[in-house]
């Protein structure tokens, strides 16, 4: 229906993820509509993103340098380490300016029925970095669903005893209405419930 | 073609990512047998359906079949959360290898109200098991009786009784998927080897219900000779191993 390399652009555009055909073309569609050089950039970002970025040395965050700009900032606590499952999880810690400890990236979680076991996350690296860098504290912040808890459940029990292990509470969203809550969430936000 | 609702009992074998913010799901069915359904939005944190819809979750759903292979969840009500299954990660190894064996053995929709019970009666008694950490979930007695009695409502209940290949009273000393079932000593070539012990073990979770697996006292070759048992049987009839069974 297209030219070859319209068909190109949308089938490369369709791999993306939550792109659908229509928004594939409607994509292919505006940068057809923009400047040569509005087009240009954005070939080029993907091109300089893909050469550059790597994966920090120390906590496996995303990086264009050798070791990562959290990883190499004396102000944080180099003593607390919070584990997370993906970069973008780290992101979402960050935005809560609350933390500010350092953080170890695993690359995913462990789920024996997809086949994913300990050696092929960032787990030996984490091990390595409790033992070596004086690390007084572990935060387990991977997701809170059944792979997730998995994976806190294995690095808990093989960090007890050589560091202080803690997890994300689980609980009620802020701004929330009980009436609305599930009743598992709403069933750990009890069993977890705190002194006032 | 305008699809239809329905209502069932499910259990979630396994779930994993779709797009931003959905699941697909497998579920089994008490109505349909294996379902595929997707779950849309229940990665966000705003989400009622998230909690409801881990994997060993028991629940009471309504389905949209539309014209597509996967159906779409539309309500859910939890009957089970099956947590403290979920939160012990001894519990979790044996759960997710009867999961995976659900998954393998029961891939088409077909109802199967047996297998259905068998699966829930299974996620009870999951809740309650004792840790034989540091011992493998793969060998714990109830793991290994729920896979022998899906093999039995699959149609590949094991003979135990006398030789399954030449009708022998015994000594039984092998297991031969090809005959059905144990084997004598004339008749166990290309066999594995089982012990009498391994012999009556087999037999004891055939015959008890999985309330009462832990009661067959079985020791530890027994033990892995059951798994062994299995684990062939899975091969020959199916086709497939199981990757919860080959981890730690």
């Amino acid at each position: 229906m297209f030219s070859p390399s319209v068909e190109n652009l949308v089938a490369q555009l369709t791999r993306l993820p939550g792109v659908g055909t229509r928004t594939a073309q409607r994509l292919a569609f505006h940068l057809l509509r923009v400047p040569s050089e509005e087009a240009a950039a954005l070939a080029a970002a993907i091109g300089e993103v893909k050469e550059r970025v790597r994966f920090c040395r120390e906590c496996g965050n995303l990086t264009e340098q050798e070791v990562c700009e959290i990883c190499r900032d004396a102000r944080r606590d180099h003593a607390v380490v919070c584990v997370v499952e993906q970069p973008v999880d780290l992101i979402s810690v960050e935005r809560t300016h609350e933390y500010r400890g350092l953080y170890h990236v695993l690359g995913g979680a462990l789920s024996p029925l997809d086949g994913v076991e300990p050696s092929h996350l960032r787990i030996d690296e984490l091990f390595r970095r409790v033992e070596q860098n004086g690390v007084e504290e572990v935060v387990l912040a991977t997701n809170p669903n059944m792979t997730g808890e998995a994976t806190a459940a294995y690095l808990a029990d093989r960090l007890r005893g050589r560091v202080r292990v803690t997890r994300l509470a689980s609980g009620l969203p802020v701004g929330g209405d009980l009436e609305y809550a599930d009743e598992v969430t709403l069933g750990r936000a009890l069993a977890g419930r705190r002194e006032m | 073609m305008a699809g239809r609702s329905y209502k069932t009992e499910a259990v979630v074998l396994r779930s994993f990512r779709l797009g931003e913010a959905d699941r697909v799901l497998h579920l089994y069915t008490l109505e349909r047998g294996r379902v595929g359904a997707v779950a849309k939005g229940i990665r966000r944190t705003k989400s009622r359906f998230g909690a409801r819809l881990e994997p060993l979750s028991h629940v009471a759903m309504m389905l949209h079949q539309g014209s597509g292979e996967l159906q779409t969840v539309t309500g859910v009500d939890l009957l089970h959360s099956h947590r403290a299954a979920r939160e012990d990660s001894y519990r979790l190894g044996a759960g997710l290898v009867g999961l995976e064996a659900m998954l393998r053995l029961y891939s088409e929709q077909e109802a199967n109200s047996r297998a259905f019970l068998a699966l829930t009666r299974f996620l009870e008694l999951l809740d309650e098991l004792p840790s034989r950490a540091p011992a493998r979930p793969a060998l714990d007695p109830l793991a290994l009786s729920f896979q022998l009695k899906l093999l039995w409502l699959s149609g590949y209940l094991p003979h135990m009784a006398s030789c399954a290949d030449c009708g022998a009273a015994g000594p039984l000393a092998g297991y031969s998927p090809k005959a059905g079932g144990a084997v004598c000593t004339a008749c166990s070539a290309g066999a594995i080897p089982l012990s009498p012990q391994g012999v009556a073990g087999i037999g004891e979770l055939l015959r008890r219900p999985l309330a009462e697996a832990s009661d067959a006292a079985l020791g530890d070759r027994a033990s892995r000779e059951a798994l062994s048992v299995i684990v062939t049987s899975y091969e020959y009839h199916g086709g497939f191993r199981l990757r919860t069974l080959s981890a730690g």
